[in-house]
Parts: structure tokens; C-alpha cells; sequence
């Protein structure tokens, strides 16, 4: 009796054990058939795909900026930042006008250094305001529930997002607004690749996004592992408890994290200013909620991760719908089939959690 | 037990007592009447997305109806209440706020929805709640051919539009391969299905179909499938926001020197200022509102009150003063005193509204069909230049 139960519990035990090659082996099926139906039709020219990639690499390192103040602040605090997404949002704003300003006094387009600097700027102004609203909603919004359960302040900062969106909407008005680029990086004009005897566009604001995000990745990286800082934060994520007995300020390296999430918000934001066009007291929710995912995809918690899952995300966005042959209007379903699948089969994301054991 | 008795007789006496007290109403109506007591509001309801992607539709629309509520405050000595309900544009919002009109006695006219999904599901429950409708700009063609009795319109619907605009892409511009896109929703799938139908119909080919989700800032990759196709035109079915996007999108994207054509969604000021020079060459549809001094009272009204321009956020907004126009008017003709209170009958009311005829508003003059079709018939085609839409050639 008690060996028939045993063997019946470890035949479950076994069926339950083939459901993830199964998944895998149907999912890999699907793809690769309807990738040969794809690649067999020949709908798409390489110069198509190239231009995927393109948009894909942009748009994927926008989202791995982003990704990285979302995995930066669950790092420390173990909290989602929802609120994350409408700090781009507001520094994307202030970008907008520091442009419209120089534009104003007939600056923008005087000379070559002139154009330089006003996108500097707009990038200092742009990055200093989202990393002062930053600091504020941690002071504000998340700071006093330090102690409490984890699902209050997640609901804390939808709240907080919910109020900066409404108060952008009543301040910019509702309307959207374009980004006035100086000429020598406007949007649609770029280098011009030869593929397969089509021209591709490459424009210098895709180039520019592209560029400046690995600058800030790779600076985020040195941040965290080289510095005292850095140090700081590691120690704050491993156990906070102990990092302030070993007189470390938590307050302080909390305050710290959010500044630095909060400038690469608005990084993001004046980036996806000038290469996208347009921004509205909305904008900063798509790019927000995807950044989680990527954040979750590779591994939240984890930086290099925030990276990785930018990039992919972005890049499966552009080119997995047109290799399913899929309506674009898919992309959502399928970056988040990929995120289902990653997490059935590493449940701690494609690099899984590096910083500390506790929080798994 | 006895104390139960002495309960229920007190409450009854109450009950036949309060009864006694209220004005004995003659209603013959057969959907029953509204009474507006005195010190109450007539109440109608203006729905459409004031807050959220769709925003600038659904305020200024209620910004046009709150200009005739202003030219028409009351209704025999009862004052005219606009109530405002925001669906940020979703069907699912729009049934909620919906149900949340019909559950109040007061609402007696809805001077809405918006956006064709939204409206769809709307109506079934004014049809139960025998509230009157009159639509600003829902344009999906299937709205009217529900059988409902209470839908009305003023604006021009997208089967005659989808018509004209195949017509103007094939035989004025001399196109032969277009491809479509759509955002995917009532109005913009609808009427993006509907001009490929008629397109192929002429005898031209629809390269491809690319439905875009709503909303975003980057279309790069679906434009870029939509180049691989070869197009010689884009038809965009959706709304400014999204189709300046697309269109200031389209040169990197593979499609340069191809044509966008837009839809009457994509018309006006906003498209312009948010794609800028990539605007140029674009076209759109515009039913035109012929000028007249009222209506550039209107305008002049608008801009006072409001600070922006009329037209910058959508074209619409003199279709949300004619459809609350209406009514108001209708109100004025069915509505009865009765002692103190006014007596609105519903079904009456539904009647007077659809019964509308040789109305003038600022839209033209409208005369309703017997299905529900209000708009003064006629379309344009527009193309920007030199950062300004103008009338389209051959027309």
C-alpha cells in the first residue's frame, strides 16, 4: 500500500519533470517553422533586417538605461520604482524646454559648438532635474515606509506615478510636444549603409543614443564596483542592518541610489527626446513598464543584467515579430512570451541575481 | 413581534404620506419621464478621454459643448448641467461611465462618446436607460445600423470616407500600390479595412496591412516592414498623435518620397506641429466647416475662454457644440412644466432629436436620418504645405 502511493507520488513527480523540455521543445518547434516560413518567402531584404536591428539596438538601449534605476533601487531596497518610468518622463521635459530656450535666444543653430553645447546641457538639465525629483519621491513617498511590508511601498510609488503624470498634464498641458534637434543632428538624416544594394539609414541621434547609453552603462559599472560608493551600496544590498553597524549612512546611500537612478532617467529621457521626437506626460510609461521587464529579464538586482535585458528586449521588440511573421502590433505579446519563457526556465533571469542570496 | 408591527405601520404611514406629498405627475410617455425638481439640474452628460493618451479629443470637445451650454444655459427657468465623464478613451472605461450616467434620474441626453469603440458599448445601456445620444465623433459606419433608437450623430461617417479617400488616392493622385496601417481600434481599423475595400475594388493593390499599437514613440520597426513592400502611398486609419509619429518616422525608416495619407483623425494644427517638416506632402481628410459668423464667433469664444486656438487639439470641437445644441433644443421642445418641476419625457425627447431638421449649426446644416445620421455630407482632402494644410489638387 504504502509502496503503491510512493511510486504513484514519484511518477507525478516525473511527469511534472518533463513540462519544461516540453514547453521548450513546442517553443523551439513554433520558432524555427515559422522563422523557415519567413526566411523561405523572402518578404524582407537584408536591408530590412538591418533596419530592424537598428531600431532595435536604439530602442534597447534606451530601455537598458532605464532598466538600470529599476534594478539599482530593488538592489538596495528590494522595492519596485513605478514612479521610475515618469522621472524620464519629467527629465525628457526639461530637456524639451533647455532646448526650446537656446532655440529662443537663437543659439541652437549658431555653430557647430553652439549645437554641441545646447544638447549638453539639455543633457545636465535634463539629468539633474529627474535626479532631484528622484531624491524627493524617495524622501517623500518612500522613506517613511521603510519599515513597512513590502507591498505598501509599491503602491506608494504607483501612487507617486500617477501624481507626477497628472501634474506633468496640468503643467505642459495636454498636448504633445517635439523636440527641436540642432540641425546637425535631426532626426532622418545620418550615415547611409549600402545593404544588399539598398541604402539603410543609420541616424546620428540613433547613434548618439546608442553610444551615450553603453558610456553610461559602463560608467554605472565602475561606479558600483570601484568606488567607495559603490562599496557602500554593495554593502547597503547585501544586509542593511550591518552595513550601518559597520557605520555605513543607509539613509545616505539609499538617497545616493536614487540620485544616480534618477540622472540616468533623465539621461534616457533626453535621449529618447531627440532620437524619437516626441514627448508627452505619458511618454515615460511604455519605456517604463518595459524596462522592468528588461530589468526582470536579466536578472533584477543585478546591473549588468539591466543591460543585457535592455538590449534584448529592444531587439526582440523589432525583429522577432518580423521573423514569426507577426502584425507589429504583437511585439508586446511576444517580449513578454520571452519573459514568461526565461523565467520558467531561469526564474532569476538570464544572469540571475549576483549581489546577495537574501532577497532570491 | 408587536414592536415589528408598530414598525411597519409607521414606516407605511410614512411611505403613503411621503407619496401624498410628491406632485401628482402625468406621465404617458412610453419609456417614462424624467422630473427635474425644482432647485435640480438638467442634467447631460458629455463623455469622452480627458485624461489620459487621447486627452486632447476629449477636452476639446467638451470645451465646443461647454460653448453652447454657455449660449444656452436653461431650459424654462431649470439650468442646464453639463456633466463631464472621462473614458481616457477605452471602451472598458466607457461602459463604466456609462452605467454611471444611466443610474442617474436627472441625466436626460449624452452628448457623446467619443471614440467609436467607447460608443459601441455605450450603446445597449442608454438604449435600456432611454437616454438620448448625439455622437460628436464616433464615426465608426456600424453605429447607426444597430437598430438603436437613442444613437445619434453629427459627424460625417468612415464608409462614405473610406469611399472618397480611395477614390481621391486612385484616380487624383494616380496611385496603384498602397499599403495600410491602423492603430488597431474601432474607428482607425474600420476605417483603414473600409479604404482598402474600396481601393481594390478601383482595381489597386494593397502591398501590405501593418496595425501599430496606439500610443508609442517609436513605429521604426513596423514602417521598416512596411518599406520592404514597396508602397507608393501609406493609409494611416487612427489619430494625429500617432500617425505624426509615423510620419516623421517614415524617411528613416525606408519610405522616403512615399506619400502619408491620413485619415480625418490626423487633421488639424497638432499633426503639423508635432511631426513638423516631416509633415510636408502629407495629406489628411478635413470636413470642412463652412465659415459663417457664427462660427467664427465660435472661434473667437473658444480662444478667449480656453487660451489655445481653436482646432489646435482636434477639429472637432464644433461637432461637440452642435451635437449638445441639439439637445438642448430638443429638451426646449419636449420638456413640459408640471407645478414646480419639469416634466422631460424620454421617449419624446429620443424622438425630437432624431427628428431634427434643416438645424443650422456651426458644421452646416444638419438633418437627422431616420437611422440616426445627423452630419451635413461633405469631405476634403487636405495636404500640408509649407507648414500648412491646404486644399488637396482636383478638387
Amino acid at each position: 500500500m504504502a509502496t503503491a502511493v510512493q511510486t504513484r507520488a514519484k511518477r507525478t513527480f516525473r511527469i511534472g519533470r518533463l513540462i519544461r523540455p516540453a514547453i521548450g521543445v513546442v517553443v523551439a518547434v513554433f520558432v524555427l517553422w515559422r522563422l523557415y516560413t519567413v526566411l523561405a518567402s523572402q518578404s524582407f531584404g537584408p536591408d530590412t533586417w538591418v533596419r530592424f536591428a537598428i531600431s532595435g539596438l536604439v530602442l534597447g538601449s534606451v530601455y537598458a538605461v532605464i532598466a538600470l534605476g529599476y534594478t539599482l533601487i530593488y538592489g538596495i531596497l528590494f522595492m519596485i520604482n513605478f514612479a521610475h518610468g515618469d522621472v524620464m518622463m519629467l527629465g525628457a521635459f526639461a530637456g524639451y524646454f533647455t532646448l526650446e530656450a537656446f532655440n529662443g535666444a537663437g543659439f541652437l543653430n549658431k555653430n557647430l559648438p553652439s549645437a554641441i553645447i545646447s544638447v549638453v546641457v539639455a543633457f545636465i538639465v535634463g539629468m539633474s532635474v529627474s535626479l532631484v525629483i528622484s531624491i524627493a519621491l524617495e524622501r517623500i513617498a518612500y522613506r517613511p515606509l521603510r519599515t513597512a511590508p513590502r507591498l505598501v511601498p509599491l503602491i506608494s510609488a504607483i501612487g507617486a506615478s500617477l501624481f507626477l503624470e497628472n501634474v506633468a498634464q496640468l503643467t505642459f498641458g495636454v498636448a504633445r510636444h517635439t523636440y527641436t534637434n540642432p540641425e546637425v543632428i535631426k532626426r532622418n538624416i545620418g550615415w547611409t549603409l549600402m545593404v544588399g544594394g539598398k541604402e539603410v539609414l543609420v541616424a546620428y541621434t540613433g547613434v548618439l543614443t546608442f553610444v551615450l547609453s553603453l558610456l553610461l552603462m559602463i560608467g554605472l559599472y565602475i561606479l558600483v564596483q570601484r568606488t567607495k560608493m559603490g562599496k557602500a551600496m554593495r554593502a547597503v544590498a547585501e544586509d542593511k542592518d550591518t552595513a550601518a553597524l559597520m557605520g555605513i549612512d543607509v539613509d545616505g546611500v539609499i538617497a545616493n541610489t536614487f540620485a544616480i537612478s534618477g540622472a540616468l532617467a533623465g539621461a534616457a529621457g533626453v535621449m529618447w527626446g531627440l532620437h524619437m521626437g516626441v514627448i508627452y506626460h505619458y511618454v515615460g510609461f511604455i519605456p517604463g513598464i518595459k524596462a522592468f521587464t528588461a530589468a526582470v529579464l536579466g536578472g533584477i538586482g543585478n546591473v549588468p543584467g539591466a543591460m543585457l535585458g535592455g538590449l534584448v528586449l529592444g531587439i526582440v521588440e523589432a525583429v522577432a515579430p518580423a521573423a514569426l511573421g507577426m502584425p507589429f502590433q504583437l511585439k508586446d505579446v511576444l517580449a513578454f512570451s520571452i519573459l514568461v519563457l526565461v523565467l520558467i526556465f531561469r526564474p532569476t533571469g538570464i544572469l540571475g541575481e549576483v549581489l546577495s542570496g537574501k532577497k532570491a | 413581534m408587536k414592536k415589528v408591527f408598530v414598525f411597519l405601520t409607521v414606516v407605511m404611514v410614512l411611505v403613503t404620506a411621503l407619496a401624498a406629498c410628491a406632485p401628482a405627475v402625468k406621465c404617458d410617455d412610453e419609456w417614462g419621464c424624467a422630473t427635474i425638481q425644482k432647485g435640480q439640474t438638467i442634467k447631460i452628460g458629455y463623455v469622452g478621454p480627458t485624461t489620459g493618451d487621447y486627452s486632447n479629443f476629449g477636452i476639446d470637445i467638451s470645451r465646443g459643448a461647454e460653448l453652447a451650454v454657455k449660449e444656452h444655459p436653461s431650459v424654462k427657468g431649470f439650468n442646464i448641467e453639463m456633466v463631464v465623464e472621462d473614458t481616457q478613451g477605452t471602451p472598458e472605461q466607457g461602459a463604466a461611465v456609462a452605467n454611471k450616467l444611466a443610474a442617474d434620474p436627472q441625466v436626460v441626453a449624452v452628448d457623446g462618446h467619443t471614440f467609436s469603440g467607447s460608443t459601441e458599448v455605450a450603446i445597449p445601456i442608454y438604449d435600456k436607460a432611454h437616454i438620448v445620444m448625439m455622437s460628436p465623433s464616433a464615426t465608426n459606419p456600424s453605429l447607426t445600423k444597430l437598430g438603436s433608437a437613442v444613437f445619434n450623430r453629427v459627424v460625417f461617417h468612415d464608409e462614405m470616407q473610406g469611399k472618397f479617400a480611395a477614390n481621391y488616392i486612385y484616380n487624383q493622385l494616380g496611385v496603384r500600390k498602397i499599403a495600410v496601417m491602423h492603430d488597431g481600434g474601432a474607428y482607425g481599423k474600420g476605417l483603414a479595412d473600409m479604404t482598402a475595400g474600396f481601393f481594390k475594388d478601383l482595381g489597386g493593390t494593397i502591398v501590405g496591412t501593418e496595425p501599430i499599437t496606439p500610443g508609442e514613440t517609436d513605429y521604426s520597426a513596423p514602417l521598416a516592414a512596411v518599406a520592404a513592400t514597396g508602397p507608393e502611398l501609406v493609409y494611416f486609419g487612427g489619430y494625429d498623435a500617432d500617425a505624426a509619429v509615423l510620419a516623421s518616422q517614415m524617411a528613416s525608416a525606408g519610405l522616403k518620397g512615399v506619400t502619408f495619407f491620413g485619415c480625418d483623425g490626423t487633421y488639424g494644427k497638432n499633426f503639423i506641429d508635432l511631426a513638423g517638416e516631416a509633415s510636408e506632402g502629407a495629406f489628411s481628410t478635413y470636413v470642412p466647416i463652412p465659415e459663417s459668423a457664427a462660427f467664427a464667433k465660435f472661434k473667437a469664444d473658444y480662444e478667449a475662454a480656453y487660451g489655445d486656438p481653436q482646432g489646435k487639439l482636434s477639429p472637432f470641437s464644433p461637432h461637440g457644440h452642435d451635437a449638445m445644441s441639439i439637445l438642448i433644443d430638443a429638451i426646449e421642445k419636449v420638456a413640459t412644466q408640471s407645478g414646480s418641476s419639469l416634466i422631460i419625457p424620454r421617449k419624446a425627447l429620443a424622438d425630437a432629436a432624431r427628428s431634427t431638421k434643416d438645424y443650422q449649426g456651426l458644421t452646416g446644416t444638419l438633418t437627422c436620418s431616420d437611422t440616426g445620421e445627423c452630419a451635413a455630407a461633405a469631405v476634403q482632402f487636405m495636404v500640408v504645405k509649407d507648414g500648412d494644410w491646404v486644399k488637396g489638387p482636383g478638387q
